[in-house]
């Protein structure tokens, strides 16, 4: 109890940066053969893309239940249930066989290429609902962590699919990493898209992402009953 | 349903997010109940496609539209229509996603096992278990699921819901023992808010391990062990009353005299008490309150503007105030500053003057007339030169001032014990004040504050003095030869009067060679016939009163020499 408190902030961030847990983002990828570092396995990267997805999917879900409650009670929304995502240009497979028969190299292009088309809306989507005042700023922040949480899926897709090549497991005609290009989110008629639709649109494609990692997972990582 | 509208979609649902299907129902109107009047056309807005219909109407089931896993396609908008083909009327129209229709089937396989029962038998915990529906892939992950468990007491009305749960096993805690519970779940997809069908119910009982002797006497014991302590306390508390008193109410130490017991102030004797304060070089009581043939003039000091109010002293003096531009009052004597050894103060000669009989016009406010002997000669012979002249001036020294018309030497006791003060040496006006004197002598007590007159003294003024016309009546005041710096100490002379004036004159006559005689001496001792036998004068006044009385052991040295008549009886050897 004799520590001064200078000495007590540098143990504690030692012990912060020692921790592997306490540490919050993908976990870099060693090289191969270099010491002292903990090879995470593709099954473990997949493990922590899916978790991180399947957060960024409630999230959004929340997001969008938020708006929903609060800005549009009725529920004939359904009727006009119909929008144009930005994405809808990018071609997804709509069902599990049709995404289990799609190539890992498509599929991993697909999810890269999803996850570049919401880099920017979603920075657009916070900026949006920060400056709003019917937003109330937990809504904002969840907008922000949303974004930062696309960003990051990317970053470990990518890395995952780093690692899959250099495991052999994808083959070279993988070009949609270096070629997803970011999208202006513009409706159909050229508009920009409101809060609603963007938040619409992305809980979606959250989900499409959320189960494409699986799939792609079962069918990399070989697993019991995938 | 609102029963009277017409056709209408009823409801879509998934099951395991790979096919779906909707139901519809006729309404009222009851001629388009036959099958194929109703169609369901849909479109899938992502490919702007027709309207097509239904793929596949269910057969054995009525009103149901069946999307297999062909023509479903998640993430995929869906708008439907019910029409009636023939009227070509549409009458019903839905849009949907999948995803968002998705009802996942009950869990299956629940079961319970028991995980632990407390102590007094009274309740138990348990973990149940389940499995995922068999449709939905969670294998893969294409679909994950959150369960929730409900449970309740058998018929009861309402399910305690415990939270979600995305395992496939939950405990259950604090079941009561002797009853039924009913135990069901049910699990929605994560991120989604459609919960399926709940699972069937599974009943869950535990019976009661007859251990009654464990429980009834624990709570009796405790009870007994509540009032047992409580009447512990109660009787320490009694017991030691004394104690706890002092520690939580610590005694406030009474003041405290070294030497003088409180008891004996409360119960013991004037007499007793009179030595016992006498032995503490203390003030003197005041003995004023048991002699009521004693009583104190006080006089108020006033402006002398404000003179219009008769004075207490004329009153008392009985004179007119004619001329009388001046008014004495004096200041009420307070008990401050009468301590033993009392201070001299000399007044100023203007108030002597003011005070003594001398004064024409301003003697006639003083109720007594004392003189001294040495330096009142020289203050009265300033005083007739001054006497026209000098305003009587109020002096701070009031108190003191005021004291020194009554002091007087004792000279003599009258058989009734009264004392008999002689007049000083000073002469002034003595005709005038012959003639008063002689007719107004008032009973004069003498009530010394410390007044002492030696023995001789006494005896040589007992001596000069011709005895007093009437023993009850008539006191000459004498002056009080004190020595000159000493003037008022000591003495405090009240005269009471039966008559009007308490005014008492100086004797005029022929001035005796007395010895000087010090204002104060101390008494030495009361001898057979009554009369007080004085320590001897000292060239010094012995008017501190701590001076030793070597010849009196019985009467110790009274700092504050006050004679009470009861004193004086006591003083007989």
């Amino acid at each position: 109890m004799g520590l001064s408190v200078p000495a007590v902030a540098v143990l504690l961030v030692v012990l912060l940066c020692l921790d592997p847990h306490g540490r919050v983002g993908s976990a870099p990828i060693c090289a191969h053969g270099s010491s002292g570092c903990h090879v995470p396995s593709l099954a473990d990267l997949f493990d922590r893309v899916i978790q991180h997805s399947a957060r960024m999917h409630s999230l959004s879900n929340d997001l969008h239940s938020e708006f929903e409650q609060y800005f549009l009670p009725s529920k004939n929304h359904i009727r006009k249930i119909y929008r144009k995502c930005h994405t809808s240009n990018i071609l997804t497979p709509n069902g599990k066989e049709n995404a289990q028969k799609l190539a890992r190299e498509e599929l991993t292009e697909v999810i890269l290429k999803l996850l570049m088309a919401w880099r920017d809306p979603l920075f657009q989507l916070h900026q949006s609902m920060a400056h709003q005042q019917d937003f109330n700023s937990f809504s904002s922040n969840k907008a922000l962590e949303m974004g930062d949480m696309a960003h990051e899926l990317r970053k470990g897709v990518e890395k995952v699919a780093e690692k899959m090549r250099v495991l052999g497991m994808l083959g070279n005609s993988v070009t949609g990493l270096s070629a997803a290009e970011a999208m202006l989110p513009l409706s159909d008629s050229g508009e920009a898209m409101s809060d609603y639709e963007l938040l619409y649109c992305f809980r979606r494609d959250s989900n499409k992402v959320q189960n494409y990692l699986k799939i792609l997972k079962c069918r990399i990582v070989p697993e019991h009953d995938c | 349903s609102h029963p009277s509208r017409g056709p209408h979609f009823t409801g879509c649902r998934s099951r395991e997010q790979e096919t779906f299907r909707c139901w519809w129902s006729a309404g009222i109107f009851q001629n388009l109940t036959e099958p194929g009047t109703l169609r369901v056309f849909y479109q899938t807005k992502n490919a702007l496609s027709e309207w097509q219909e239904c793929p596949d109407y269910t057969h054995t089931v009525k009103n149901e539209c069946y999307f297999n896993k062909t023509f479903t396609h998640i993430w995929t908008s869906y708008c439907i229509q019910l029409r009636s083909v023939r009227e070509n009327i549409t009458y019903d129209e839905t849009c949907f996603t999948v995803e968002n229709i998705v009802h996942p089937d009950p869990p299956i396989g629940l079961n319970w096992t028991l995980l632990n029962v407390s102590h007094s038998g009274l309740h138990f915990d348990i973990l149940v278990r389940w499995a995922p529906p068999p449709s939905a892939d969670v294998q893969m992950g294409w679909m994950s699921l959150m369960y929730q468990v409900q449970y309740r007491v058998r018929n009861a009305s309402h399910w305690e819901m415990l939270d979600l749960e995305s395992g496939t096993q939950q405990s259950i805690y604090g079941l009561h023992t002797d009853k039924e519970y009913e135990v069901r779940v049910r699990c929605k997809m994560s991120a989604f808010n459609n919960f399926g069908e709940f699972s069937d119910s599974i009943l869950v009982h535990v019976a009661q391990i007859p251990s009654k002797e464990s429980t009834f006497p624990t709570t009796l014991v405790l009870i007994f062990g509540v009032i047992g302590l409580v009447i512990l306390l109660v009787l320490l508390i009694f017991s030691q009353q004394q104690r706890l008193m002092v520690i939580f109410l610590p005694p406030i130490p009474a003041p405290k005299i070294k030497g003088i017991d409180p008891e004996l102030l409360k119960n013991g004797k004037l007499d007793q008490l009179n030595s016992l304060l006498s032995s503490q070089d203390m003030y003197k009581p005041d003995f004023y309150h048991e002699d009521p043939w004693v009583e104190f003039i006080q006089l108020d000091l006033d402006d002398p503007a404000e003179k219009n109010e008769s004075s207490d002293t004329q009153h008392l003096l009985g004179l007119s105030r004619s001329g009388s531009s001046h008014v004495l009052h004096f200041k009420s004597d307070d008990d401050s500053g009468r301590a033993s050894c009392y201070d001299p103060e000399i007044p100023n000669p203007e108030d002597l003057a003011a005070l003594l009989p001398g004064h024409s016009g301003r003697g006639d406010n003083h109720p007594l007339v004392s003189r001294s002997s040495s330096s009142i000669p020289d203050l009265g012979v300033q005083q007739t030169s001054e006497v026209e002249e000098t305003p009587i001036q109020t002096q701070p020294a009031v108190p003191s001032w005021v004291n020194m018309d009554f002091y007087a030497q004792v000279s003599d006791f009258t058989p009734a014990g009264g004392v008999v003060l002689s007049p000083g040496q000073l002469n002034s006006s003595p005709e005038k004040k012959k003639e008063e004197e002689n007719e107004k002598k008032i009973p004069f007590q003498l009530v010394s504050d410390g007044a002492y007159t030696s023995e001789n003294t006494a005896r040589q003024l007992s001596a000069d003095v011709p005895p007093s016309p009437g023993p009850e009546q008539g006191y000459q005041t004498f002056p009080t030869q004190a020595v000159e710096g000493n003037l008022w100490n000591g003495e405090y002379l009240v005269s009471t009067s039966d008559s009007q004036i308490p005014y008492l004159l100086p004797e005029a006559p022929p001035v005796p060679i007395l010895p000087p005689v010090s204002g104060y001496t101390v008494v030495q001792e009361v001898d057979a016939q009554h009369s007080l036998l004085l320590n001897p004068p000292s060239s010094q006044p012995a008017i501190c009163p701590h001076s030793p009385n070597k010849h009196l052991p019985a009467m110790p040295t009274m700092p504050m020499g006050y004679l009470t008549p009861d004193l004086l009886g006591n003083l007989t050897p």
